[in-house]
């Protein structure tokens, strides 16, 4: 009778833990995040067989232990005990041996190291491994049997079934992690790529790239280094903690990982800098480094530079997917660059098509229909009363006048300013002085300027263009200002002509001692003469 | 006075009759658009003068300058041009014109211009026209912004803007592909710059600043 009622209590106890474990599956699965899974596998291992403590850890690819996750220790415990436990000893030969281990006293095992002060004292034991994907991921144990003595076969088969589920629900959570993060970088990409052909948006392609590493690696600092061509390598740019301290730092190239991702094309992942002593990273001066990624942003056209990304010490490590997904990242956004490197030249390229086209039609129709106009005109005033002729000169006069402005505008849009010639500079000069006046100053060339000025004349021209036009807009209180500059009967003239105040005080002639300096080393002259109609006339001239 | 007139802007031609029509001893004998009708015209023409314009459709006034003169050195030329005195004087020179017009009534009087080359004087300034040989004598100054390049690294960025591959680099100069290659990444260091498209855009400003002949 009484083995009838000691059978039936333990069917309906059995029962009760299929329930029970069922239940705890249910949770477990339910989990997404893995850090939530881990925690509740571990308090349903304890509360399902029935164990004091229990505790799971997780194997790093060393064989050590990475995670320790721990239920049923108070705080007291956890602060006097101190670091968590490595995987050494007892804990250890399951890492070694992964099957089931059951003993009545750990200490009574040959490899027990016994519990480092300030830790329960523990005597039953049970421990299974958790296999995910075929593969030991860590183990689950459980120490001090609540009902007293040692665990059982069933507490055993229970703690399989679990830790059956606890793999499932592992690799669940590691698959939609990596799938989120997978997504996160993908959704990056595409914004990156499409912020950085978007002409609209502008700021700064690089800069957008560092933020976005540093925001999804979470890492402390990222930079982009580019190699300098000697051997060196510059920080472009840097986000993060200490940013504005690694700006523009210059540092030898050699034996670090920027480097090593530079020449290899490929990226670099360390997981404790101190333990490689071969290489450095910058980021050191500035930030005790831990963890450290070198991505190269190797487009198609060549790698652009380095994006180093680095966790201080004492953060974990990046891990291979981190890398691969930064990596492929970093690749996009350098094809992204290029493209839209490319386009912006493109755009230049159109700039300076397009200047030329309206320089050509400039020439070919606006000059051409003056000068016919002019001639037409003249040709009227040639067989016309001498009063009719009279008032034609000087419509004549304006026209020519309109040609020689808009070839002067033809030259502007013909060249981009960096060769010197005569020309160039006084054009130069006319444009730096109309912010101040207002409008710019009329600017007109006669003669062959450039085939008589050699080189020193050209810096003389410049300084007296740019001398002349400053003393105007001090002085004159102008509203228009004439430039011309005269080759022809042996001379190179510059007259810089205003409407201004006409001659004041001395401040204008002490102005002038310099341009009388400079003509009198050409065996020239100058002069500064009141206008009738107010304003007045700087004539600089050397002979030829 | 017998005088030819060589533009491809018929307005231009135009006005030229109407200023020459109240001038009574300068009479146009012929005109022309293009390279080809000058050359066909001119001789059966027999002017005395021959103002042509130096750009022109299928061609230059520069040629057809030289080649009027060769067969009748009596006919006297001027270049007219729009664009500005230097390069009017240069084309005029290399033409082995008495003169240049601009295309600016007044600039030189230009029915003044045209009796007095009528009458054999030539208009360039000697002093002038001698910078502008001696300018020419002393080899081409290669532009500063490349003067860092060796002459082959400035052919072959000259190659680039042209828009040709690696490929038709090493072709048109009989160098092999990684060769050129290794040249193009040392100007791009010299000049330093990232891409081939900004080498492209340095080049074709340095071509637009560069004085080109007519």
């Amino acid at each position: 009778m009484s083995e009838l009622v000691d059978r039936a209590n333990r069917i309906a106890q059995t029962q009760r833990t299929l329930e029970l474990l069922m239940e705890a599956n249910r949770a477990i699965l339910a989990e997404l995040s893995p850090e939530a899974v881990l925690r509740r596998i571990v308090v349903a291992a304890r509360e399902l067989v029935g164990a004091r403590y229990a505790a799971l850890g997780v194997l790093a690819a060393d064989g050590s232990l990475e995670q320790f996750i721990h239920d049923g220790f108070d705080g007291q415990h956890v602060c006097a005990v101190g670091d968590l436990p490595r995987g050494e000893g007892l804990l250890g030969v399951l890492v070694a041996d992964p099957r089931p281990l059951r003993l009545e006293r750990m200490s009574e095992h040959p490899l027990s190291t016994g519990t480092p002060p300030g830790h329960p004292a523990m005597e039953s034991f049970l421990g299974v491994p958790i296999e995910v994907r075929g593969e030991v991921y860590g183990n689950l144990y459980l120490t001090e049997r609540a009902a007293g003595g040692a665990f059982t076969d069933d507490d055993e088969t229970t703690l399989l079934a679990l830790a059956a589920t606890a793999g499932i629900a592992i690799e669940n959570a590691r698959l939609y992690e990596t799938a989120r993060r997978r997504e996160r970088w993908a959704e990056a990409a595409a914004e990156v790529s499409s912020s950085l052909l978007d002409p609209g948006l502008g700021g700064e392609p690089v800069g957008l790239i560092a933020d976005t590493v540093l925001r999804l690696t979470s890492a402390d600092v990222v930079s982009v280094v580019v190699p300098t061509g000697h051997a060196t390598f510059r920080v472009l740019l840097a986000r993060g903690r200490r940013a504005p301290e690694l700006e523009d730092l210059e540092y030898d190239a050699k034996a670090t990982i920027a480097g090593l991702a530079l020449s290899t094309g490929r990226g670099v992942r360390v997981a404790r800098l101190e333990e490689q002593p071969r290489f450095t990273v910058h980021v050191q001066r500035v930030l005790d480094v831990g963890a450290a990624l070198a991505l190269p942003l190797h487009g198609s056209l060549g790698s652009h530079g380095v994006l180093v990304v680095a966790r201080e010490r004492g953060r974990a490590p990046f891990d291979e997917t981190d890398l691969e997904l930064s990596e492929s990242f970093a690749a996009q956004a350098a094809i992204a660059l290029e493209l839209a490197a490319a386009r912006a030249d493109q755009q230049r390229l159109a700039v300076l098509e397009d200047r030329e086209r309206i320089a050509r039609d400039l020439h070919d129709h606006v000059i051409q229909r003056l000068f016919a106009s002019g001639l037409t005109l003249e040709g009227v005033a040639g067989s016309s009363e001498p009063a009719t002729a009279a008032r034609l000169g000087p419509v004549v006069d304006d026209l020519d006048l309109a040609i020689q402005q808009i070839r002067t505008l033809i030259f502007r849009l013909q060249t981009s300013g960096a060769a010197r010639s005569v020309r160039s500079v006084v054009i130069e000069a006319a444009q730096e002085v109309a912010p101040v006046l207002g409008t710019e100053p009329d600017v007109t060339f006669e003669g062959p300027v450039d085939t008589v000025a050699d080189p020193d004349l050209v810096d003389d021209v410049a300084a007296v263009a740019r001398e002349a036009l400053t003393n105007v807009v001090r002085h004159a209180g102008a509203r228009h200002v004439r430039v011309s500059v005269t080759a022809g009967a042996g001379a190179l003239a510059v007259v810089v002509a205003d409407d201004g105040r006409g001659l004041g005080p001395d401040a204008r002639r002490s102005g002038l001692r310099n341009l009388e300096e400079r003509a009198r080393r050409h065996g020239g002259g100058c002069t500064l003469v009141g206008l009738p109609g107010g304003g007045a006339e700087l004539r600089w001239s050397v002979p030829l | 006075m017998r005088l030819f007139l060589l533009d491809d802007h018929e307005i231009v031609r135009r006005g030229f009759a109407d200023l020459l029509g109240s001038v009574p001893d300068i009479e146009v004998v012929g005109e022309a658009a293009t390279v080809a009708q000058a050359l066909a015209r001119i001789p059966a023409c027999r002017p005395d003068v021959a103002v042509l314009d130096a750009r022109l459709p299928d061609g230059s006034g520069i040629d057809v300058c030289r080649e009027i003169r060769s067969r009748d050195p009596e006919v006297r030329c001027l270049i007219l041009t729009s664009y500005d005195d230097d390069e009017a004087l240069f084309a005029a020179v290399m033409a082995g014109a008495s003169g240049y017009l601009l295309k600016q009534v007044r600039s030189s009087s230009l029915t003044e211009a045209i009796r007095a080359v009528a009458a054999g004087q030539s208009l360039l300034d000697p002093s002038v026209t001698g910078k502008l040989l001696e300018r020419l004598r002393q080899p081409p100054q290669p532009d500063s912004r490349v003067s860092g390049l060796t002459e082959r690294e400035r052919e072959i960025l000259d190659l680039i803007a042209d828009g040709l591959s690696n490929r038709e680099i090493g072709q048109r100069l009989f160098l092999a592909e990684k060769t050129v290659k290794n040249y193009v990444s040392s100007l791009l260091a010299k000049l330093n710059l990232q891409r081939r498209t900004q080498a492209a855009v340095l080049a074709a400003e340095i071509r637009r600043d560069r004085p080109t002949p007519v």
